[in-house]
Order: structure tokens, then C-alpha cells, then sequence
């Protein structure tokens, strides 16, 4: 009886959505059942390169993410209470920020006026600014400070779990740090980093606000382009398949995420 | 214990039905505006508060983006509470299309003949009334651009190249740069004596040089405020200005010139429509004969909100300066919506081909 409110909040406000949202990618208003919006869509050169570079960027930021977040995770686990605390809630402090806002920031920062520039200007590293913005490394940048704290929390509670007594029999064994860190800490971890994984991934690939301000119009994201087909030519199946092969995209990953944690434990 | 939420319940139902009827009535004297969230206390000054006063009704809003906006017009249907809604003209189109529009009556319609030919029925079917203008042309640092510029074809100029910006295929004014990129080409291209055309809608010359504009462009902007933060961070030299952002752009404070180019600006204007689903026909009538008015119009502009489009209307020389009025309208060129909207989809695939290069 507990599990009713939450189930039917679920079911009302996420699994009714999606299906309306499938059914509208394979039912056109003009016509019956079809495939054809998936056909198109993976036929046109435009969506293969946009979708491939969503896909590309969504891996980058996760594995960036993923490389900084594992060595902070495990150094905060092991850290004392009230030290923690204060650091977490740096941790999460830009995810307390307006995403505009923050990204704004980065405009500035790298713009050709910006404090990066006017650094490598003024130890004469760069005879003219350097364009920075509107480029993929910008958009990378932007995203990995979002997501960052989306990996380094499940990370941290998972950590958290490991007991101190199974890392120090690892090294009274003969393990060294690293083999310790690859094969005790990981494996112990995999929750938290599958979760972490998805959450940022989910994040990168479906991100709107950032791309389109670092990266300009002109570097089309899946984001940016279902904007164009439901906003400007409202055309709802094709913006329904952009939806959906978005949605299957972060199935997919979730699940090989899942696949490689089931065969390493 | 139980008798208390049937106490309750029987308290609301009651209530309801005591309210029920007042809340039709005053329904009734209500006129639902669909419009833009911006500049909404000064047309409460200017336009609302006296109509409502005139006509005894209540004004009542629905604000949002004219996408936001239209998604809901089409949700709602036949069943939409929106009587009057104010689009720019390709949404107008778009709804059109959808059946979601009535035409208006000219009779009904005092003002009308006051204003400019182009803006008493943008979409030649009577969807709905141009009431203010914006004008798309050029603006440039004329510090770090030493040749001048005159025309929409400087935008592909060797000195600019990684300086330029251009509103983005989607926007309103998306097709319109390209449009007039495209007559600046053919006048180009014309031998001696020769006079330049109609307007080709097709822009094959700017479609063929759109590779070499996508080469000089920084990026494309959406919004107004995006190319305001790329001229403010020096990102961006030279690039097509909506008229309405010209406050922001100065606010900059960099060495910034305005150009109408050789070839023209290009107007779009915004509309009010009656939607399909009113039955407060006669008002809706009023309401947009209030808004292009002498007196709406030139208090409008005078607050520098609204371009006038009655052309009765005259504006003192630093007001008309910054809006779409005075001379830039002798070489303005209105696009026609329907030639554009038509060829929107296959040119949002051209344009996407050519910029994810």
C-alpha cells in the first residue's frame, strides 16, 4: 500500500509520457504504424554526424568525469566526518548555481577578453587571442563542471562502504596501491560508479543550456536538434524519434554499464 | 471524525455553486490576450487599462514565447480561452495553416487604411494585422573594420572572416539575412543598365556562397541578447542587427556604426489575430483597432516599445532613430511569410548540411 502514491506518480508522470512519446515516433498523425521517421532519420547525413557527436561528447565528459572523480571520491570516503561534510558541500556547490548563469561564466572566462586569454597574451605565449568558445573542447569544459558532482556523490557513498580493514589486508598481502585502488577499490565501487556513469552520461547527451551557449548554433547537438524540429517546424514525429533515440541511447549505455559490472564481480 | 471533510465538502460545493455563476459573468467581460511577457507595464498604461476601461471588459494574459504560445493554441483547440493573439508573422503563418485563426473583417476595422500598405494584411488571406515593425540590417565595429560596410555581401569579405555572425536558420530572421545576402549578390552580378529583379526566394547565389559565409562566421545566434554578449566580448565584428536590440548593442560601448544596406533592411512585422476558437468576434475587432490607433501606436513608440506601422504617426528625430521608422523604410523589403514558411523545412536541412561541415 506504501509503494501506491509512488508507483502511480511514476507511472503517471514518467512511464505514460514515454509511451505516448514512443507511440508518436511510429504513429504520424497522417498515418498508420511506421518506421519511416527512424529510416530518415538515420539515413539523413545531418543526424548520423549530430547523433555521432553527441554520442562522442556524452563518452569524453563521462570518462573525464569518471578519471577526476574516482581519486577525489576516494580520498573524501576516507577522510574524517565534519571535514568531509564541508568538502562535499563544495563538491555539490555548482550544482546549486543557475546552469545559465554558470555557463555565462565560461563565456567570459574563455572569451577572446577572457582571463585565459589575457593570461597566455601577457606571458606572450600567443601573439592573438586564441578562439576558445563556440568550439567541442568548450562544450566539454562546460559539461564536466555541471556533471562533475553527479559522479562524485554516488562515488563517495559507495567508497564510503568499502570497510578499512579489506584495503589493508589487500596491502599486507603485497598489493600495492594501484593494484589495491584497480582491484579491490573498483570492483567495491562499481554501484556507485555505474550509477555516476549514467547520471552524467544521461546528463551530457540531453544537455541543452551549455552546448548551445559554448558551443554555439552552429555545433548542433540531438538537444539542439529536436529543438529545431518541435519549436521551429513542429514537426512532432520527427522530433518524437529525436526524443527516443536519445532515451535508447542512455538505455543502451546504462545497460553495457550494468553488463561490465555484472561480469567483473 | 468523518462527518468533518463531508462538512467541508458540502462548505465547497456550495461555495462553488454560489461562485459559479458570478465567475461565468465576468467571463463574459473578459477578452483573453495571447502576447509576449515583455514590456508588460507599459502597455498596461498604454493599451490595456484604457480598453478596458472603453469597452468595460477585463484583459486578461497568456504570455510566453510565440512557440510556447502557439504549442498551446494547438493543444487547446476549439476549446482555447484565447480570444486575440499577438504573433510574429511566420508563427501567424504556421497557425494559419493549422486552422487556428479567423480572418478579420475590414469594415470592422476604422484604422486600418491608416496603416502602411505592407502591414494591413501581411499574409494577403486576412489572418491577422501587422502593428508594429522590426528591421533586420547591418552593424559593424568600425574600429577594427577598416573598409566600410555597405552592403549584406560584406558579410563575406575576406577581413571579416572569423568575426561574423548571423541570426541562425530557425529564427525569424533566419531566411530573411539570407534572402537579402542573395539580392546583394544578383545586384552584383548585374551587367550595365541592367535592373535588379524581385526578390528571389529560391537565394540560389546566397545558398552557393553559403560554404564561404560559413567559413567567416564566428557562429549563428538565436536570440538578440546572444550576439549583444558576442559583439560585448569581441568575439563578433560585423553581423545583422534586429532593430530592437539596437539599446543593448550601443550599451556595449564599443565603437559600433548602423548600416541600411545598398540593397535594403528587411522588415518583419508582428501581428495580432483573432483565434478560431473566440466567440468574442466584435471585441477582438475592437481590441486590434485600439492597438493600431494614432494614439496606441504613437504612445508605443514614444516609450520606444513598438515600431509604428500608422503611418500618421510622427515621431521626434531621436525617437524615430531608434526604431524602424523614417527613411529605412523608403528601402525596406517585407518578405511574403508564405514563400518563406514553405521552403523553411528543406532549408533547415541545406543550412544544418552546410554547418556541421
Amino acid at each position: 500500500m506504501l509503494v501506491s502514491p509512488a508507483f502511480i506518480f511514476v507511472l503517471v508522470f514518467f512511464v505514460l509520457p514515454l509511451i505516448f512519446l514512443l507511440s508518436q515516433s511510429v504513429l504520424p498523425e497522417d498515418g498508420g504504424f511506421t518506421l519511416s521517421g527512424y529510416v530518415d532519420f538515420f539515413q539523413s547525413r545531418v543526424s548520423r554526424i549530430v547523433y555521432l557527436r553527441t554520442l562522442k561528447l556524452g563518452l569524453i565528459v563521462t570518462g573525464i568525469c569518471l578519471a577526476m572523480a574516482y581519486p577525489a571520491a576516494f580520498v573524501l570516503a576516507r577522510m574524517p566526518a565534519r571535514r568531509r561534510s564541508f568538502l562535499m558541500s563544495l563538491v555539490i556547490l555548482p550544482l546549486m548555481t543557475n546552469a545559465v548563469a554558470r555557463t555565462f561564466a565560461w563565456l567570459i572566462i574563455l572569451g577572446r577578453r577572457g582571463m585565459v586569454n589575457q593570461t597566455l597574451l601577457s606571458l606572450d605565449l600567443v601573439e592573438n587571442p586564441v578562439r576558445f568558445i563556440f568550439t567541442e573542447t568548450a562544450i566539454v569544459l562546460g559539461l564536466t563542471q555541471l556533471f562533475l558532482p553527479l559522479m562524485v556523490l554516488p562515488l563517495v557513498s559507495a567508497m564510503e562502504n568499502i570497510p578499512d580493514d579489506v584495503l589493508e589486508a589487500a596491502r599486507s598481502l603485497g598489493a600495492n596501491r594501484l593494484t589495491t585502488f584497480l582491484r579491490i577499490v573498483v570492483p567495491l565501487s562499481s554501484d556507485g560508479l555505474v550509477l555516476g556513469a549514467t547520471l552524467v552520461f544521461t546528463g551530457s547527451v540531453t544537455a541543452f543550456v551549455t552546448p548551445a551557449i559554448l558551443g554555439g548554433s552552429r555545433l548542433l547537438l540531438m538537444s539542439t536538434l529536436l529543438r529545431q524540429k518541435a519549436v521551429i517546424l513542429f514537426d512532432q514525429h520527427a522530433a518524437a524519434v529525436v526524443a527516443v533515440v536519445m532515451i535508447l541511447t542512455t538505455l543502451a549505455v546504462n545497460l553495457l554499464l550494468r553488463l561490465g559490472r555484472v561480469r567483473q564481480a | 471524525m468523518r462527518s468533518k471533510p463531508i462538512v467541508m465538502l458540502t462548505l465547497a460545493v456550495l461555495a462553488l455553486g454560489l461562485v459559479g455563476p458570478t465567475a461565468i459573468a465576468q467571463d463574459a467581460q473578459t477578452l483573453t490576450v495571447s502576447i509576449w511577457g515583455f514590456n508588460l507595464d507599459v502597455l498596461e498604461e498604454n493599451v490595456f487599462a484604457p480598453f478596458e476601461e472603453m469597452h468595460n471588459v477585463e484583459i486578461v494574459l497568456d504570455t510566453g514565447n510565440n512557440s510556447d504560445r502557439l504549442a498551446r493554441l494547438q493543444a487547446e483547440g476549439e476549446n482555447s480561452s484565447i480570444d486575440v493573439v499577438h504573433f510574429a508573422t511566420q508563427f501567424t503563418y504556421i497557425a494559419d495553416q493549422a486552422g487556428l485563426l479567423q480572418p478579420y473583417d475590414a469594415d470592422s476595422l476604422e484604422n486600418l487604411d491608416e496603416l502602411y500598405d505592407w502591414a494591413q494584411d501581411p499574409l494577403g488571406n486576412q489572418a491577422g494585422v501587422g502593428y508594429t515593425v522590426n528591421s533586420l540590417s547591418l552593424i559593424y565595429r568600425s574600429d577594427l573594420i577598416e573598409a566600410e560596410v555597405t552592403s549584406w555581401a560584406d558579410l563575406l569579405r575576406d577581413d571579416v572572416a572569423g568575426f561574423v555572425s548571423i541570426p541562425e536558420m530557425s529564427t525569424t530572421f533566419g531566411p530573411a539575412a539570407l534572402i537579402m545576402i542573395d539580392r546583394a549578390l544578383a545586384m552584383q552580378a548585374l551587367e550595365e543598365g541592367e535592373e535588379l529583379g524581385d526578390i528571389n526566394y529560391d537565394a540560389d547565389l546566397a545558398w552557393e556562397a553559403l560554404p564561404q559565409l560559413a567559413d567567416n562566421l564566428v557562429t549563428t545566434y538565436i536570440r538578440s541578447s546572444e550576439l549583444t554578449t558576442l559583439v560585448q566580448e569581441e568575439e563578433v565584428r560585423v553581423a545583422p542587427y534586429a532593430s530592437f536590440a539596437i539599446g543593448n548593442l550601443i550599451n556595449t560601448g564599443h565603437d559600433l556604426t548602423t548600416v541600411v544596406p545598398a540593397e535594403g533592411a528587411v522588415g518583419q512585422t508582428n501581428m495580432i489575430s483573432i483565434t478560431a476558437a473566440t466567440d468574442k468576434v466584435d471585441l477582438a475587432h475592437a481590441y486590434i483597432d485600439w492597438f493600431i490607433s494614432h494614439d496606441v501606436q504613437e504612445a508605443e513608440a514614444l516609450d520606444l516599445i513598438d515600431s509604428p506601422v500608422n503611418a500618421t504617426v510622427e515621431l521626434p528625430e531621436d525617437i524615430c532613430a531608434l526604431l524602424t521608422c523614417g527613411e529605412i523604410l523608403d528601402t525596406m523589403t517585407v518578405l511574403d511569410q508564405a514563400e518563406v514558411s514553405d521552403r523553411l523545412e528543406d532549408w533547415l536541412e541545406r543550412w544544418n548540411e552546410v554547418m556541421v561541415r
